[in-house]
């Protein structure tokens, strides 16, 4: 079920348009990449989810209504830049954010010291923020969004500036939020993360939607199109074949890619059919990074 | 707009600055400077009342030469020994000759001046004074009493009167103030009035200044430190800047009360024993309308602070743009302190009532003369319309200025923010 659509959104600044008619849906439950380089939009597409920003085009909704600000109260949302009041002890901090979602009481405070604990920072509950590291103050800001038991999760960047550890209890975080039927969304640049965590993506390049999906079906439609083959015999009739872009011969194999998305068994037939004698027949995996260098180094309007 | 966001906001504001060492100091602090002010004024002053004057006196009569001496010899600052005198009689053809003769003594201020009484003063009463600093009010007025009482004994010696007619002609008339009121007591006015007039406009002019400098400095801090948009996932832009608003009302008003506290108990008890001359006549009523239009301006200033603040990305640049704020805070506190020449021109009736300024004009002027209710009432009507279109504008801008960062806006780009919403 489609639990938020995204339907033709569109922010200009000034002459600039950041956001282009971007259209996309997240389906319950899922875990939802947000993928483009910096400045390609997608701060400013999450902005406008969350109502920051008001859209000049389109509209955002959520279970088929438009976001009001009881939308705001079931999102928990850590944006790109963190900002916590410096002069503010952790707990209190927590429990502002929890109270600005409406949620206070003694159930907060106790699950905000239960996270503070899995985070190791129980002890630093009473201290001011100002005095907290860099990472801890970032620990602190997941906590603030994650503490009013959102239903929905909006991630900017959530990766940027943690070390492996941190990264990894976050990693784990969002995965616990998926096992819990909560829908999260994250953007990043980071398509090594977007690939191993994501159920479907967007892919967003000069304010535009390249790519919008399902990731496997993505992937099983990219992933056709380079094959590595071991043979013996001549192949040169592929040269002029319309199903082949390209030939390279590296030696022990040769990689041919293919002009079109599925279309490896048609090759596989052709070989076989013209007596090429077969060792290896790989079609190889692509990874989201190809996926994405191939799409967005193109001039965007090149691209569907 | 009033919602548990708006109040959550709200606690957040009181309970981190209410209790904060800032809040404590500046409560102590300001009525600390208020008297510091006060007291360097009054030093100043009788630093100049205590200077020593060393004057020649010339005149081409003995006789005026000879009273006029007489009489500065009575004087406090004579026998105290600020002011001592010598004169020469000179004739007045020869005036001219003398004064160079003095010149370089005025120069290098050996002589503080020369007072030139010609027998003709007798008809004009003018007098000629000569100095290196020729505008000095306060030994003119240490000396002139003496010089016109004896140029009023020469002038009327002749006339055969008796001492109590001269005693009258010399007199200066004195006028005692009685205030009319609506409520058929008419009393007498001390100086009690004109000095609260002036320490609550000062007051409150320091206080705008104040608590809207503190609330733009926290907005750009907001912005600036990234906290705002984690703000704005839960909250409105609205809610916001109204939680914030109301927050820094709140606390200002309780500083404000506590700043009036001495006040209230000095018109409500009697456990200050002050001389009944500087007694302000000030009813509770006037208190509690003071703190009432206090947190109309407020709202409305505090507003307009934190849509600059809201502007900028770092105070540096917010501090150029606060002057237009400064303005429309000065320009009523000054007109409010030219109150004590006269409270009823029309300039300054319009002045209590006209946005902005009648904020500050009106309980100034509220504390001289009985305003009629009915400008009272209009001038509140039209202070709270201007404090929601305010309210509406600054919402505006703040809505689109907050997430805003970088680049320095131009005026004209702030203009743009206002249509395109």
């Amino acid at each position: 079920m489609k639990v938020l659509e995204v339907k033709e959104l569109t922010k200009r600044f000034n002459s600039l348009t950041a956001v282009d008619k971007a259209s996309f849906s997240v389906e319950d439950g899922e875990v939802f990449g947000l993928i483009g380089r910096n400045g390609a939009g997608k701060t400013t597409t999450i902005r406008m989810i969350l109502n920051i920003y008001f859209p000049d085009e389109g509209e955002v909704l959520f279970k088929g209504e438009k976001t009001k600000q009881n939308f705001k109260d079931i999102v928990g949302y850590l944006p790109e830049e963190r900002g916590l009041y410096k002069k503010m002890k952790v707990i209190d901090m927590l429990l502002f954010l929890a109270e600005l979602k409406g949620k206070k009481g003694h159930e907060v405070l106790k699950s905000a010291i239960d996270y503070l604990e899995k985070f190791d920072l129980a002890d630093r509950k009473n201290s001011k923020i100002e005095d907290l590291s860099k990472g801890n103050q970032q620990k602190v800001q997941f906590i603030g969004t994650i503490l009013h038991n959102p239903d929905f999760l909006i991630f900017d960047e959530p990766f940027a500036g943690l070390d492996p550890i941190n990264t990894n209890i976050i990693k784990e975080i969002i995965l616990e939020m998926k096992q819990k039927g909560k829908v999260v969304i994250f953007s990043t640049h980071l398509m090594d993360f977007a690939e191993k965590m994501c159920d479907s993506i967007a892919m967003i390049d000069k304010g535009k939607i390249i790519l919008n999906g399902k990731l496997s079906d993505i992937k099983s439609r990219y992933a056709s199109r380079n094959v590595s083959l071991s043979y013996s015999g001549n192949i040169s009739f592929l040269k002029n074949n319309n199903l082949v872009e390209s030939i390279e011969n590296f030696g022990n194999s040769t990689g041919i890619r293919l002009k079109d998305y599925n279309t490896d068994q048609q090759l596989l037939k052709l070989l076989i059919n013209n007596d090429i004698v077969i060792k290896k027949f790989n079609v190889n995996e692509i990874s989201l990074h190809e996926i994405f260098v191939s799409l967005a180094g193109k001039e965007s309007n090149d691209v569907q | 707009m009033f919602n548990r966001r708006t109040l959550a906001i709200i606690k957040r504001e009181l309970k981190t600055k209410l209790f904060s060492k800032s809040f404590i100091i500046m409560t102590l602090l300001v009525p600390l400077f208020m008297i510091l002010v006060f007291s360097i004024q009054f030093f100043i002053q009788s630093m100049a009342e205590e200077q020593k004057s060393d004057l020649i006196i010339i005149s081409d009569s003995s006789e005026i030469l000879n009273k006029v001496q007489n009489e500065l010899f009575n004087t406090e600052a004579f026998k105290s020994g600020d002011l001592t005198s010598l004169t020469e009689k000179v004739e007045l053809s020869q005036f001219e000759e003398k004064l160079k003769k003095h010149k370089s003594d005025l120069l290098n201020q050996r002589i503080t001046g020369l007072v030139f009484i010609p027998s003709s003063a007798l008809q004009s009463k003018e007098v000629s004074y000569y100095s290196y600093n020729p505008n000095n009010s306060a030994l003119f007025y240490k000396i002139k009493p003496s010089i016109n009482k004896a140029l009023i004994e020469i002038y009327f010696a002749s006339k055969q009167l008796t001492d109590d007619e001269i005693k009258f002609a010399r007199k200066d008339v004195d006028i005692n103030g009685f205030r009319i009121t609506s409520d058929e007591k008419v009393s007498q006015e001390g100086y009690g009035n004109r000095i609260a007039m002036v320490l609550f406009s000062f007051l409150l002019y320091m206080a705008l200044i104040f608590s809207g400098s503190l609330t733009m400095n926290a907005v750009v801090e907001e912005k600036s430190n990234k906290i705002v948009e984690v703000l704005l996932s839960s909250a409105n832009s609205t809610e916001l800047l109204a939680g914030k608003i109301l927050g820094t009302v709140i606390i200002e008003l309780i500083q404000m009360a506590i700043w009036l506290s001495p006040v209230i108990l000095l018109i409500t008890t009697s456990w200050f024993m002050i001389p009944p001359e500087f007694m302000p006549q000030m009813s509770i009523g006037y208190i509690l309308y003071f703190l009432f239009n206090y947190g109309l301006a407020l709202i409305t200033y505090v507003a307009l602070y934190a849509t600059v603040g809201a502007i900028f990305d770092n105070p540096q640049d917010a501090q150029s743009g606060i002057w237009p704020l400064l303005m429309l805070i000065m320009i009523p506190f000054f007109i409010a302190l030219s109150l004590e020449s006269n409270s009823q021109t029309l300039f300054i009736v319009i002045a209590s009532l006209f946005p902005f300024s009648s904020l500050i004009v009106m309980p100034a002027r509220m504390i001289l003369i009985e305003v009629p209710v009915w400008q009272i009432l209009l001038s509140i009507i039209i202070n709270v319309f201007v404090l929601l279109g305010i309210f509406k504008l600054a919402g505006k801008i703040y809505r689109i200025g907050i997430l805003l960062t970088g680049k320095k806006p131009k005026w004209s780009e702030v203009f743009r923010w206002l249509k395109a919403s």
